[in-house]
């Protein structure tokens, strides 16, 4: 078989360059701004992930992790009670107010109150056992190594939080916070911060581990059922990091942004693959004629033109999936939260080849103008 | 209808009472009007006449390229009016081959891959077409230039490609407009010997319409039309059969 389509995107490659390369730019937007949403919104429960819990306890109806508001102290017994709990830990979260040693203004952070133990559960993936360890000292405090400028310390420095001094014994990386910034501390430094003199005695969560991950979420139903501590609800690890994630991404309208935005990519490269595939029929379509006029069918043309759409779409995504790569690369290195699941990466993808399929169907219908009549004149 | 000169194998074409107008705004020109032909089987038939008096216009409808307004056209003894879309490509698949005066070559092919591809939708194994394919250029002089792409052929090359995509296919029917009308004499000369040869060695109907004067000496017949009609049906004596009976040398003549 001849390979008409091939032959010609190669031999007339100049002609496809501008398909190949909106499909191409579209697939990079695509993935881009997937990856950088995935990133920014993924820090807001970076609490939840960068931790190894398997339950999470806090104030019914809480959307997403900084939003918590303390509950009663006396849960953990509840939890502690339960068989499958294997180990609980408190979580406290102060919202607060900070003054750095240079003129930086009040910065708004988020305590986080930790269990320093080497042993702990909360961000035992964000942090390194060493960098755990020195919190143990009274008014500690480790900050992300991104947020240094706008706390305008260094390591070592003091700044004041909510009026209370606190010295910076270490920095983290990957744990930036949406909205603010995220502090670690131990528990009693944190519950020193706090000057909310209705959460003596409360904690704002407890986290728990259970024997077995995979029953997680019906040991959560279980432990929700109980009312004799006040109020309060469990959720799996999983579903509270989802929950947050979705909080941001609607309650910005970053949601709706992106799928406006993904939207106009789509359209804006379906056009101009679709006028460049469009341009390359029409180019070639006295000869499409003449293949008519010998009898191939329209059927047999309209597979040139749809396989041609087909390797400009394929040519373009092996293109974008490499530039994203290397995007993501340079991004990952500066800081810049980035993230991408398999799950997104397939529909931005999905999404570029079917524009190309798109701009391809567009492309075949300019085949009508290959009416072999038109050759005798 | 035509009285027509004596046919010794049968009728290829047959068109009876064909109308044929086109709109142009509010104008409505006639194009054909009331023509009836036969074209012999195995014949080189040229038709010619002045511009714009129909000739290519009568070439799309015999060979199911577009259909009348009115009146009948049988090819092979099928009625392409009867014909839909689907039907005539196939009909047009197996049965005719097609020569423009543009030669209309994909720039991306070889001279070999532009033959090739009609074949392989006639449902040949891809070695039986490349031979084809390969014969086909052999017998219009280009088997050593079977590999090169249009932009390194001439223009009489690419019309000897054309010719041998139409050629490859083996069509009963080979229509050509103006097939020597962008080429220089030389290369004039060799594209009407070969469609002369066509209809000699592959007793290839070929219906032709050419202004070109050299074209005549070779058709067994030539047709002039004006304004819609045939004006005059001469009978050659035959440079493709040798003559038969009484008639005298030279051409024979009957008014439509
Ligand atoms: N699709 C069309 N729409 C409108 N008018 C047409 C169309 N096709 C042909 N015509 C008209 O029909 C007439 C005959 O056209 P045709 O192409 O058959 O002429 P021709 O004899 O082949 O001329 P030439 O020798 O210049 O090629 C012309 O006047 C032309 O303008
Ligand atoms: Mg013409």
């Amino acid at each position: 078989m001849v390979a008409l389509a091939r032959k010609t995107l190669i031999y007339e490659w100049r002609r496809f360059l501008p398909a190949i390369l909106a499909v191409g730019f579209a697939g990079l937007l695509q993935l881009l701004q997937a990856a950088l949403v995935l990133g920014i919104f993924g820090s807001s429960s970076v609490y939840i992930t960068g931790s190894s819990a398997d339950l999470w306890v806090g104030y019914p109806g809480t959307q997403s992790v900084n939003l918590g508001r303390a509950i009663d102290n006396g849960v953990e017994m509840r939890l502690r009670m339960d068989p499958a709990v294997t180990k609980v830990e408190p979580f406290q979260w102060v919202d607060s107010d900070w003054r750095g040693p240079q003129d930086t203004g009040g910065v708004s952070v988020f305590v986080s109150g930790i269990d320093t133990r080497p042993d702990g559960m909360m961000f035992s993936k964000a942090l390194s056992p060493e960098l755990r360890a020195r919190l143990v000292e009274p008014d500690a405090v480790i900050v992300d190594r991104a947020d240094l400028d706008n706390l305008g310390v260094g390591i070592g420095g003091v700044a004041a939080i909510n009026g209370h001094r606190v010295r910076v014994v270490g920095v983290s990386s990957g744990l930036r916070a949406l909205g603010g910034v995220n502090i670690v501390a131990s528990l009693d430094t944190a519950r020193r911060i706090d000057t909310a003199p209705a959460d003596s005695n409360r904690t704002t969560y407890f986290v728990a581990r259970v024997a077995d991950p995979s029953q997680a979420h019906d040991i959560a139903r279980r432990l929700r059922g109980a009312a004799s501590f006040g109020r309060y609800d469990v959720w799996t690890a999983k579903s509270f990091a989802h929950r947050s994630q979705m909080y941001w991404m609607l309650d910005t309208g970053a949601g709706a942004g992106v799928l406006f935005l993904a939207g106009i990519v789509f359209l804006v490269g379906a056009v101009i693959t679709s006028q460049t595939l469009v341009a390359a029929v029409v180019g070639s379509v006295r000869e499409y004629a003449t293949l008519n006029a010998l009898g191939v069918g329209v059927g047999a043309l309209r597979r040139v033109v749809m396989e041609q759409a087909f390797w400009v779409g394929a040519i373009g995504l092996v293109g974008s999936m490499a530039l994203g790569a290397v995007f993501l690369l340079v991004a990952s290195h500066y800081s810049v939260p980035v993230a991408l699941s398999p799950v997104a990466t397939l529909a931005c993808l999905a999404l570029v080849m079917a524009l190309a399929i798109v701009s391809g169907l567009a492309a075949m219908r300019s085949l009508r103008r290959a009416d072999p009549a038109t050759l005798l004149r | 209808m035509n009285a027509r000169p004596s046919s010794p194998s049968g009728i290829a074409l047959q068109a009876r009472g064909i109308h044929k107008s086109f709109v142009s705004g509010r104008v409505r020109s006639s194009v054909l009007r009331d023509l009836s032909i036969d074209i012999e089987t195995g014949e080189l038939t040229l038709i010619s006449g002045p511009s714009g008096c129909g000739k290519s216009t009568l070439l799309a409808i015999l060979s199911g390229l577009q259909p009348p307004d009115e009146g009948s056209v049988h090819a092979l003894g099928e009625d392409l009016c009867t014909y839909d879309t689907r039907k005539l490509e196939r009909f047009r698949l197996h049965h005719t081959g097609f020569v423009f005066q543009g030669f209309n070559l994909f720039p991306a092919l070889s001279a070999v891959e532009q033959v090739e591809l009609p074949l392989h939708y006639l449902g040949l194994a891809p070695s039986e077409a490349k031979r084809r394919a390969a014969q086909s250029l052999e017998e219009v002089g280009l088997g050593p230039r079977m590999r090169l792409r249009p932009s390194e052929l001439s223009g009489g090359e690419k019309q000897r490609v054309a010719i041998a995509r139409a050629l490859a296919k083996e069509p009963e029917l080979l229509f050509a407009d103006e097939p020597t009308s962008a080429l220089d004499a030389a290369n004039g000369q060799i594209v009407i010997d070969i469609l002369h040869r066509i209809a000699r060695n592959h007793g290839t109907t070929v219906l032709c319409v050419s202004h070109d004067p050299r074209l005549v000496s070779h058709a067994d017949r030539v047709l002039t039309m004006e304004d819609g009609r045939i004006l005059s049906d001469r009978r050659q004596q035959s440079p493709l059969r040798p003559t038969t009976g009484t008639d005298t040398p030279g051409t024979e003549e009957t008014a439509p």
